[in-house]
């Protein structure tokens, strides 16, 4: 019974230890995350709590990377801002998206969305932590952090959690400022060009991959369906004129046919959303000056792009 | 229930502190509804099956005890086939019958033999070796059967390492069960500590490779020999963070209700050699094939060439252990064939009057790199797969894939730290010994700051254990 008092004694001035820990490093790693004028949290931050713009593009890394907010802006003759994030899908989309029109209207809404971002998998939902050190000012962001684990809610009573994997980054990006690139309202181009001989070698694997993906079942995610249903309805509902749109893809067999169908439908289903698909424009497939890798176009790719996706939007 | 989730901890405390308030008759009634109620997470009705080899093994042990000559070997076999032959139906029924498939079409045939849609119980290699231990055991009369079927069934089942080892045999943990254990605040102390190291390992260094590596091996042909190397490497610690982290959970789980299960790993990326690696590595199952295949064979007291025979044949059967596939095979053959090319060496060596010893670190290098190209086979998708991956070795040199810089940074910080404290672990057990100090204002600190770590840098997303799906 000693043994047990003894036991019982220490593990509450471990607890209490633990808890003080917890609170002064959430306190610390909060200032950390909050402080910092540049990089991907910075842009987090201005997203949710700042963007007052006519126009949105919501997005992955692609929305990042091809989309100007200058040259939409131009032609377009409103305001603009790139609220993509790198790495992120749907779920995120759907996030933002109800945190920005609890505080405002925009009046247009460009999601940029690609066909695999149907596919099933949990790590989309994962990736969603990216918005935990938001719940405590967002509560509504809780049910949608909540999609990786129902239990999301009870490890948010630690305050280091919700800045789990973001120290060296943070860090980075707290003592590098002067380093890191300018988003240019969020836009994020990028310089290099894919080399010749890469491209003929992603494309042959491109090809592989793609006779590999057609062959497999066509399992959806009919959680993030939901979501981009919801993101097209909340849209609606505000009369925001809401454009989906495929940019551009280096190889022509990128995307799986029937999950790109099966987007079309699903926007088919909101007569007030129009979807541009770009995927399989000749001007952009196979054209691998255009290409910093094959996902994402360059800065030259992106600012044509840019300058016809305005065309297309104004006539 | 997966050992890193919330549900595991909430799990664990009722059941420990139930466990303390029992008696110590009613203590395995506790233990063993919560066993079963462990293993019902996953898939609540292959306990049905679990439960059919526990009566088969239970009366097999008895009746192997009562019997005679014959009819004790009879039992014996009994217990084997059934145990086995669940084996066999679940794990390996769909692999054999693709293989029937594969020769009957050389001559062009159609198989008629259907193919079973299931799912693999969890965990079932490791209960099914550890009931075979109990009945071997049993029949070489170095255990009593055990009367109880209470107990019998909490040791195939005790939920600690139901699902994934430690393999244990009967000497150890039945004599356990019967003694009454009270609470032991060392025991108790030294439990969580080796747990919170086990989450160290699974959710900072395992988790957060898999990352990389599941994208690497995901798409094998996308990629350079740099990325391969670096994938291989990192899937080398990732395997053993993963099961040993699992382990350390499993065996300070059980410490903490007094109940010692043995060691499983000792350290195996120091080993200087495979052959010290399989001394290191998931030693309850390289033990188990030791003692209840190698040493049957026939072992070391055979000539030379039989005894690499049964050296190739026990890490064949090893990798086949893992799974019903040929990458797993290839896996294990390839470890039999290093370890005879180093008992060749070895016997050249001695025959030759050569004592040279090449430096230690570079034999550990050698055997981490050995090991490393072995674990292609195990963890690549297909055969193809493995060999696309071996094959882009020659590109090795080319920019590697970073897989972005956060997640690199993190693999890279958490190898680091991994590395640091088993170096100190190996080389200066004694040395720093933070968690163990004698001022309590030290050991504290150091916990803290690992459980801050934990939650700063672990991944969160309850990655399944690999060697769940053994």
């Amino acid at each position: 019974m000693n043994g047990f008092l003894r036991f019982a004694k220490r593990l509450l001035i471990f607890i209490f230890l633990v808890v003080a820990v917890d609170r002064i490093g959430g306190f610390v790693l909060k200032k950390l995350y909050f402080s910092q004028e540049k990089g991907q949290f910075s842009q987090i931050t201005y997203s949710l709590d700042s963007t007052t713009h006519d126009v949105l593009v919501f997005g992955s890394s692609r929305a990042i990377r091809h989309y100007s907010p200058a040259i939409l802006s131009e032609k377009l003759k409103k305001s603009v801002y790139n609220v993509g994030m790198d790495g992120q899908m749907i779920p995120y989309y759907a996030a933002l998206q109800e945190v920005i029109l609890n505080r405002y209207t925009p009046k247009m809404i460009i999601l940029d969305v690609s066909p695999w971002e149907l596919n099933a998998g949990e790590a989309k939902y994962h990736k969603l932590s990216a918005l935990l050190p938001y719940v405590d000012e967002h509560p509504e962001l809780l049910k949608y952090v909540s999609y990786s684990s129902d239990l999301e809610p009870v490890k948010l009573y630690s305050h280091i959690y919700p800045y789990n994997s973001s120290l060296f980054i943070g860090l980075y990006n707290f003592l590098l400022k002067n380093k890191l690139p300018d988003y240019a309202n969020g836009y994020l181009p990028l310089e290099r060009t894919m080399g010749e001989k890469g491209f003929k070698l992603q494309k042959a694997n491109a090809v592989h991959e793609a006779a590999a993906e057609e062959k497999q079942k066509d399992i959806y995610d009919e959680k993030a369906i939901a979501l981009l249903r919801q993101f097209l309805r909340k849209a609606g509902e505000k009369n925001i004129k809401t454009l989906v749109v495929v940019s551009p893809v280096i190889f022509s067999n990128s995307f799986n046919s029937t999950k790109l169908q099966k987007l079309r439908d699903i926007v088919a289903e909101y007569p007030a959303v129009k979807f541009y698909d770009y995927s399989q424009d000749t001007n952009y497939t196979d054209k691998f000056q255009l290409y910093a890798d094959i996902f994402h176009l360059n800065k030259k790719g992106a600012e044509r792009y840019s300058s016809e996706l305005a065309h297309d939007i104004v006539n | 229930m997966l050992f890193n989730s919330l549900a595991f901890v909430a799990f664990y405390l009722i059941v420990t502190a139930l466990y303390f308030v029992l008696p110590h008759r009613y203590r395995w009634i506790l233990l063993l509804s919560a066993s079963c109620y462990f293993y019902m997470a996953f898939v609540p009705v292959y306990i049905l099956i679990l439960g059919g080899t526990i009566v088969v093994d239970y009366f097999a042990g008895i009746w192997i005890e009562k019997s005679e000559g014959k009819r004790r070997k009879n039992f014996l076999i009994l217990s084997l086939i059934a145990n086995i032959g669940v084996l066999c139906v679940f794990k390996y029924y769909n692999f054999i019958n693709d293989n029937i498939s594969l020769l009957l079409n050389n001559f062009h045939y159609q198989n008629p033999i259907p193919y079973l849609d299931i799912i693999l119980p969890i965990g079932l290699s490791f209960h099914t070796f550890q009931a075979m231990s109990y009945t071997i055991e049993v029949y070489r009369g170095r255990t009593k059967a055990e009367r109880h079927f209470g107990i019998y069934s909490l040791y195939v089942m005790f939920y600690p390492q139901l699902v994934a080892g430690p393999i244990e045999r009967p000497q150890n943990i039945l004599p356990q069960f019967h003694t009454e254990q009270r609470f032991d605040y060392e025991k108790m102390v030294s439990g969580l500590k080796l747990m919170l190291w086990g989450f160290f390992k699974k959710l900072v260094v395992a988790d957060r490779l898999s990352i990389y590596v599941d994208s690497v091996f995901g798409h094998p042909s996308s990629h350079n020999g740099t990325t391969v190397a670096i994938a291989s490497l990192f899937f080398a610690v990732q395997i053993y963070c993963d099961f040993s982290g699992y382990t350390d959970i499993a065996i300070g789980c059980a410490r903490t209700m007094g109940i010692d299960l043995m060691k499983n790993f000792n350290r195996p990326y120091f080993s200087k050699s495979i052959k010290e690696f399989w001394s290191r590595w998931h030693i309850s199952l390289s033990t188990w094939f030791r003692d209840y295949l190698y040493i049957p064979l026939g072992g070391n007291r055979v000539p030379v060439p039989r005894m690499y025979l049964n050296l190739l044949i026990v890490f064949t059967i090893s990798g086949i252990w893992h799974g019903a596939s040929y990458n797993f095979v290839i896996w294990g053959f390839l470890h039999g064939i290093f370890l005879i090319t180093a008992s060749i060496f070895d016997r050249l060596k001695q025959k030759w009057g050569i004592t040279y010893e090449l430096p230690g670190f570079i034999n550990i290098t050698i055997t981490i790199l050995l090991v490393s190209v072995t674990w292609i086979f195990f963890r690549a998708n297909t055969f193809d797969d493995a060999i696309t991956m071996l094959s882009s070795l020659k590109t090795f040199g080319q920019t590697p894939f970073t897989g972005g810089i956060n997640n690199m940074a993190h693999c890279l910080f958490a190898i680091s730290m991994l590395f640091l404290i088993e170096f100190k672990m190996e080389y200066f057990p004694q040395a720093l010994n933070l968690v163990n100090h004698p001022k309590m204002w030290v050991r504290y600190t150091s916990i803290v700051t690992l459980i801050f770590i934990i939650l700063l840098f672990g991944v969160f997303s309850g990655g399944q254990f690999i060697y769940f799906q053994f």
